[in-house]
């Protein structure tokens, strides 16, 4: 890629909005989450994969939305569709294994890529209920790969989850508990877990063997101890890449001018 | 057609007693019964079971106002106008209400096996989670599970019997007194017309023993069986018809209005405390009818929701 943007033409927001949009390959069937994944899908389409397919969880597939829908049941989604259904038919299609990749987010995301989005501390006494599962642990469970797009903070990057809502790379196997690779437990149906975390720190992949994180690349002004102690777990920082792409000034443009004028997911950046 | 389906409001609200199980049409923030579920508040229903494929703004109400005993679902929140349940987080976190949690394709399954007249569903999803620990069934822990209305267990674990496909769950099929959907048309003989996405509106109505539909417009039964094809619900399964413009604000109805943001924000904004949930529904629904809510509203608001009918929503510039 080329025409990068300089580091005062973008904002946090632009950054991880276009590293999840590189995630997405020419032709995939993609599962759309509400919020920034949505422009970001919608910027793969604009951009370098056209013919990417997009489910809408509540029911609209093959979505070609004209204006950038404010959750997955808006009535934006179905318009140039495919086919408009309901929740039966996308969670089907899912399970059926179909759906190549999803953008999911989170409170809480361990080292092997377990995430909550439950409660905050013991689930049977929690400090505060969050709004529950909705379909991440279903697209993570369904998808050949998953994309987590997740605020970095130590309280968020922890050793263990307060409640595993959505399986990674090593899960627990009931109704005993016990720690297994999802290899192992997801047996024919296997096809792949979390391939990313986007934080707004840094990119991560996973390593398919062990399971466990590894930090891919920094973003821009930032090092890799000053990440690694944004983590509660041991990061691996043995096998980083580089830097995280800036956004091209094609990207912005179309973030900003065509898929979002009306900032409802990217703020613009306030020019000096 | 000599026995009509049409009830009022007021009646609407009656089918549903204490201690039903409920369910409603809609998705988060899209065809939400509002105007009945605001009638069910004003009656004072207690001891609901609210079993949803997804919850929303309509369960935080509820919930708020001391209906709810049970939620039993997979997600809470405002999408964008609100992150999270904020009444539903009080009252669990203060034992005031049981919360037992599955995914999201688990209830849809539920529903389709309940509607399919199967006792369970087959699944993959969500293995490996805290869903799935045993520790976590809270019917149960409550003594809840009779095996009759609540099933006798959460989740059995098996393996694939037929292809050795490994480790499935099977998820028991919900068991529904209740489902109020919100739609488009309906016919007075039941026949319902969803335009856009159905979210999982047919599954709720023939899962429940008792649907009742609220559409914006109630439309002659000859109309819809011009173009079966496009109809959603067969007839005989609507018990009740009603009438009711603008019944899911603040959630929005594809073709017909926008969610209110503004709204839903500002509920979510006023009703962190029960001191505050009690204030707003002070304001906007004790003392008030569904004529009397829109007129609050006001004209110049509910146009500014209007969908554009060409586009099916209504355009930001």
């Amino acid at each position: 890629m080329s025409n990068y943007a300089s580091p005062e033409e973008y904002g946090l927001a632009d950054l991880l909005c276009c590293a999840a949009s590189r995630e997405v390959q020419d032709n995939e069937i993609v599962f759309a989450g509400t919020g920034l994944p949505m422009v970001a899908i919608m910027l793969a389409q604009k951009t370098h994969a056209p013919n990417l397919k997009l489910i809408f969880e509540a029911g609209t597939l093959d979505g070609r939305p004209p204006e950038l829908p404010t959750s997955v049941g808006d009535a934006r989604c179905e318009s140039g569709a495919s086919r408009s259904s309901g929740l039966y038919d996308a969670f089907s299609i899912a399970q059926r294994g179909y759906v190549d990749l999803g953008y999911l987010g989170g409170a809480e995301i361990d080292q092997f890529g377990n995430v909550n989005t439950t409660c905050i501390g013991n689930y049977l006494k929690p400090e505060l209920r969050l709004t529950g599962s909705g379909g991440n642990p279903d697209i993570n469970s369904f998808a050949k790969r998953t994309v987590f797009i997740m605020v970095h903070e130590k309280r968020r990057f922890v050793e263990q989850v307060s409640y595993i809502t959505s399986p990674g790379w090593r899960v627990k196997k009931w109704p005993g508990g016990e720690w297994v690779h999802r290899r192992e437990l997801y047996g024919a149906a296997f096809r792949g877990g979390p391939s990313a975390v986007i934080s707004t720190a840094g990119v991560f992949r996973f390593d398919e063997t062990d399971g466990h994180m590894y930090l891919d690349t920094c973003h821009p002004g930032k090092t890799p101890s000053e990440i690694k102690d944004l983590c509660q777990f041991d990061l691996d920082v043995s096998r980083i890449t580089g830097e995280t792409a800036p956004p091209t000034r094609e990207e912005l443009h179309f973030i900003h001018d065509v898929l979002d004028p009306d900032q409802i997911f990217i703020p613009k950046v306030k020019k000096a | 057609m000599s026995t009509s389906k049409r009830i009022t409001m007021q009646q609407a609200a009656e089918i549903v007693r204490n201690g039903s199980s409920l369910t409603f049409s809609g998705f988060t923030i899209w065809r939400r019964p509002f105007a009945l579920v605001y009638e069910l508040i004003r009656q004072q229903r207690r001891g609901l079971h609210l079993i949803e494929v997804n919850g929303g703004p309509h369960s935080e109400f509820l919930v708020g106002a001391g209906c709810v005993d049970i939620w039993e679902s997979c997600w809470i929140g405002h999408e964008l106008y609100g992150k999270y349940g904020a009444n539903l987080s009080r009252r669990v976190c203060n034992k005031e209400v049981l919360t037992e949690d599955y995914s999201h394709a688990e209830m849809m399954f539920r529903f389709a096996a309940a509607a399919q007249g199967a006792p369970y569903a087959v699944t993959q999803t969500s293995l490996g989670t805290d869903i799935h620990n045993p520790e976590y069934d809270i019917l149960g822990r409550a003594g809840k599970r009779d095996g009759k209305r609540i099933a006798k267990h959460k989740y059995i674990f098996v393996e694939d019997p037929f292809f050795d496909a490994g480790p499935h769950v099977l998820i028991p099929a919900v068991k529904v007194d209740v489902a109020i959907l919100c739609v488009q048309q309906v016919g007075e003989e039941g026949t319902v017309r969803v335009a856009g996405q159905l979210y999982s509106d047919p599954e709720a109505a023939r899962a429940a023993d008792i649907t009742i539909v609220m559409a914006e417009e109630i439309v002659p039964e000859e109309y819809l069986r011009r173009a079966a094809d496009q109809n959603t619900i067969p007839s005989f399964e609507v018990d009740y018809v009603l009438e009711c413009p603008f019944g899911a604000h603040p959630t929005g109805m594809f073709g017909q209005y926008d969610v209110d943001g503004n709204f839903l924000k500002d509920f979510y904004g006023r009703t962190r405390t029960q001191e505050g949930f009690d204030a707003f529904a002070a304001e906007w629904i004790y003392g008030l009818d569904h004529i009397g809510y829109l007129e609050k509203l006001g004209w110049s608001r509910m146009l500014n929701l209007r969908a554009n009918t060409a586009l099916n929503y209504k355009p930001r510039n």
